[in-house]
């Protein structure tokens, strides 16, 4: 029993499958990114260049590290490691193989929790580095967190109501016992969350935080070797929770059919989305951090507010 | 908002917005900019003294390396000035062919400068859709002179090669392609809404600021000032060709990109009226080996805007003195009073809204005090 | 989202970018790549040199040595030798691909052929390595 839950854990489906999930899905964001913008992508590395996303990581595990000496060194340390860690424990939340790793009622809230708490880890990374272009990275991040946050805890709830659990796993199998995805029952809230997830992910338009042309590399300037190996590879699963959870939230998860697995069927939706994201990432320009703010606040409250009202009313679920 | 106290922020010399090096320093209150104190000469070559060591024709080559973009421009330049000197007419063949590079050239530059905007306000694709045209224009260029950027096309009385029936087809056919293309990149960029919420009514430049402080090239015209060598100053063809001068009261950034766009459908059809109309004859006189003693200036309407080269010559194989202008000194004194009053986030595009080409600029000027 | 029609067309585009290294780059017929003498034809005018902006090019007039040593790494490419040659002797030729580790392989030393020799024409220094 033991033994099994080691295995769960640590390769299926835990670590090991995330970490590939990560590495695959970093690639054919990548590669799709690319073909959008006619270009080829990553080539040379493994066939069509698969391999690329971890002979980068190696890439960067294998350099010098720096410390700035002004920076507050316990926190610089620690917090890459945070941020890599923090989405793989929310990554468990959420039923990748049709039940996930650890389900109870109210993880939905578990995962607001994690995604506050990456924002938090982003802002400490860059304060704690003192650099100028840092500081101004992770204040940035801070304020984009203000505007997204709550649009986004409410989008994850819509489907809560619907489905009367705060357990993905559970609103998922309601999904499922239903036949009908909450894409269908609740657009707006659909939209909602991936309008959000891209500011989560710090994706054009809300890169804002890191925007190059303005502020370096923003929260992660002073980041170089096997600290930004960490931050990239938090961000590549970042990636995944993401459109793991959009699909198995909006897109009816892990459903079995015919003799196709349900982690397929997860995987096959989630780059569905991951696809999607990279799209919408190409259409657009940068928001400037004003701008997003009274954006998100204007628009995308009252849209979900109209959503989770919809909701209440019946409609949708 | 107010903080009291002002942060300073560095910029440059090293900094992703800025493709050559050059310092800006930023006093900033709270997000807002308040003083701008530019520090220039990071990539001073000693140019204009290379100019008196090396002969006539030694020197077009080093004059068509003062910019790495609009090299044309300058070694244009250049033979205009020395042709002064002589002085020498040079066959109209040859005008026609300095005329269509120099419009190519336009092309790709500003080709250039709106992608850069564009990734400047993180708008990468419509950035690589736009290099990826200008590479076209790349090719062309080198098919018809030889190499992509420095093309040694130009020489002392002339031109070095013909454009021949095979490639001005194909130019032709290019331009109709390459004129598609920007326009449906203006559409893009006048409806899509994130890039005009970046880009309107920011970096506000008045007409009235603009002529005092010698603003010059597209950021003149944007600022809805007339004012063009080309058509003011007619050289080369450029008086026996049709075209408008291009500008737009904007004042902002919005209106540097549209004027640049717009100028290059201009230049596109200027390429096809040119090739049309190109007289038959030959492509170059032979240039005298020295010069008597004689004054000249040069004028050239670079990509960038006015681009001024004077020489003076004293018998000898060698100019005395020769003075480089380029447009980007012009436009420095303009874009630091466009930066006050501007979002932290707005500075690259700001600075990067007057294509600066610091490379160029970089010469030695010596101001003191009371002088 | 006004590039929407324009992006989603790209998808099933071939890519504009090349694989270059890896292929063959697209070579236009009128490059101006390395410059190459033919030293059968070369008469030691001294006017290549005179005319190299970058003094990429020394002639050595008498001797065993006597030819032509040209200095790649200062080399420039604008082709002002081949058009002062009055014997046509100096052809640019469309190779492009001239980066070298090391400074010495690109001096390259052409000799005039000496009329006991029947060589035609001899290289002190090893051709640069092709990539």
């Amino acid at each position: 029993m033991v033994l099994h839950e080691i295995f769960g854990v640590f390769v299926y489906p835990g670590m090991a499958l995330l970490f590939g999930l990560a590495f695959l899905y970093e690639w054919i964001d990548r590669k799709f990114f690319a073909r959008v913008q006619n270009r080829i992508g990553p080539l040379y590395t493994g066939p069509s260049g698969i391999l690329q996303p971890v002979a980068d990581f190696l890439k960067l595990l294998s350099k010098e590290d720096i410390v700035p000496e002004s920076c507050e060194k316990p926190i610089f340390s620690v917090i890459p490691i945070v941020y890599a860690t923090l989405p793989l424990i929310a990554l468990f939340v959420i039923p990748i193989t049709g039940s996930a790793l650890i389900s109870f009622e109210g993880d939905i809230i578990f995962l607001m929790f994690i995604s506050a708490l990456i924002t938090l880890s982003v802002f400490l990374a860059g304060w704690s580095s003192a650099g100028s272009f840092s500081r101004i990275g992770s204040i940035r991040s801070a304020l984009q967190m203000l505007s997204y946050e709550i649009p986004f805890g409410l989008a994850l709830i819509g489907p809560a109501i619907s489905a009367h659990s705060l357990s993905l796993t559970k609103i998922a199998q309601w999904q499922a016992a239903n036949s009908s995805w909450f894409l269908w029952l609740q657009p707006i809230g659909f939209a909602v969350v991936l309008i959000s997830l891209l500011a989560e992910l710090e994706l054009v338009p809300f890169d804002i935080p890191e925007a190059e042309t303005e502020i370096v590399a923003g929260w992660l300037t002073e980041y170089g070797g096997r600290r930004l190996a960490l931050f990239r590879l938090g961000k590549d699963l970042e990636l995944v929770m993401a459109s793991t959870l959009v699909a198995s939230l909006y897109l009816g998860g892990a459903q079995p059919l015919f003799f196709i697995p349900p982690v397929l069927i997860l995987i096959i939706k989630s780059v569905v989305v991951l696809l999607l994201i990279s799209f919408v990432r190409a259409l657009f320009a940068r928001f400037r951090i004003d701008q997003m703010t009274s954006g998100m606040w204007t628009y995308l409250l009252p849209l979900m507010i109209v959503q989770i009202l919809l909701v209440q009313l019946g409609i949708g679920g | 908002m107010s903080y009291g106290t002002t942060i300073k922020v560095p910029f440059g010399p090293q900094h992703p917005a800025l493709k050559e090096p050059e310092y800006f320093l930023f006093e900033v209150d709270g997000d807002i900019v308040v003083k701008v104190t530019p520090r220039i000469g990071y990539v001073h070559r000693g140019v204009e003294k290379a100019f008196e060591q090396e002969t006539y024709l030694h020197n077009l080559y080093l004059a068509e390396r003062i910019c790495g973009i609009c090299s044309h421009a300058h070694s244009t330049c250049y033979t205009q000035t020395v042709e002064g000197l002589v002085p020498l007419e040079i066959p109209p063949r040859a005008v026609y062919i300095r005329l269509i590079m120099a419009e190519l050239e336009r092309l790709h530059s500003h080709s250039l400068w709106v992608g850069i905007a564009a990734h400047e306000a993180g708008f990468d694709t419509l950035f690589m859709y736009l290099w990826r045209d200008r590479e076209m224009i790349m090719d062309l260029m080198e098919e018809i002179s030889g190499n992509r950027v420095t093309h040694a096309i130009n020489t002392i009385g002339g031109v070095r090669r013909d454009i021949t029936g095979e490639q001005a087809t194909k130019i032709k056919k290019f331009m109709d392609k390459f004129e598609g293309n920007v326009k449906e990149y203006m559409k893009v960029l006048e409806t899509e809404q994130t890039f005009l919420k970046r880009t309107k009514d920011v970096g506000i430049l008045k007409p009235r600021d603009a002529i005092a402080l010698c603003a010059v090239g597209p950021t003149l015209r944007a600022s809805g000032i007339k004012s063009d060598v080309r058509a003011d100053d007619p050289y080369l063809a450029y008086g026996e060709i049709p075209f408008n001068v291009i500008t737009h009261d904007g004042c902002d950034i919005y209106a540097r990109t549209i004027v640049r766009c717009e100028e290059m459908i201009e230049s596109a059809n200027i390429i096809k009226y040119a090739l049309d109309h190109m007289p038959e004859g030959k492509i170059k006189v032979p240039p005298p080996r020295t010069i008597a003693p004689n004054e000249s200036v040069g004028r050239v309407e670079a990509p960038r805007g006015e681009l001024i080269h004077y020489a003076r010559s004293n018998g000898t194989n060698k100019p005395e003195r020769y003075k480089v202008r380029a447009p980007t000194l012009g436009n420095l004194a303009s874009v630091c009073q466009t930066l006050i009053g501007a979002h932290v986030a707005d500075i690259p595009l700001i600075l990067a809204g007057i294509d600066p080409c610091f490379s160029c600029m970089d010469r030695v000027i010596i101001t003191k005090k009371g002088e | 989202m006004s590039l929407f029609r324009e992006a989603a067309k790209q998808i099933f585009r071939k890519p504009a970018t090349l694989k270059y290294p890896f292929e063959p780059g697209i070579v236009p017929p009128g490059l101006r790549g390395r410059p190459v003498w033919d030293m059968e034809k070369c008469i030691l005018c001294v006017l290549c040199q005179n005319a190299c902006p970058t003094a990429a090019i020394k002639m050595i007039p008498k001797g065993p040595d006597a030819g032509i040593e040209y200095h790649l790494d200062r080399c420039i490419f604008c082709a002002e030798c081949a058009d002062a040659c009055p014997r046509k002797a100096i052809t640019m030729t469309t190779n492009f691909e001239l980066a070298d580790t090391s400074r010495s392989r690109m001096v390259q030393h052409y000799k005039k052929p000496q009329p006991a020799q029947s060589q035609t024409q001899t290289q002190t220094q090893a051709q640069p390595p092709k990539q």
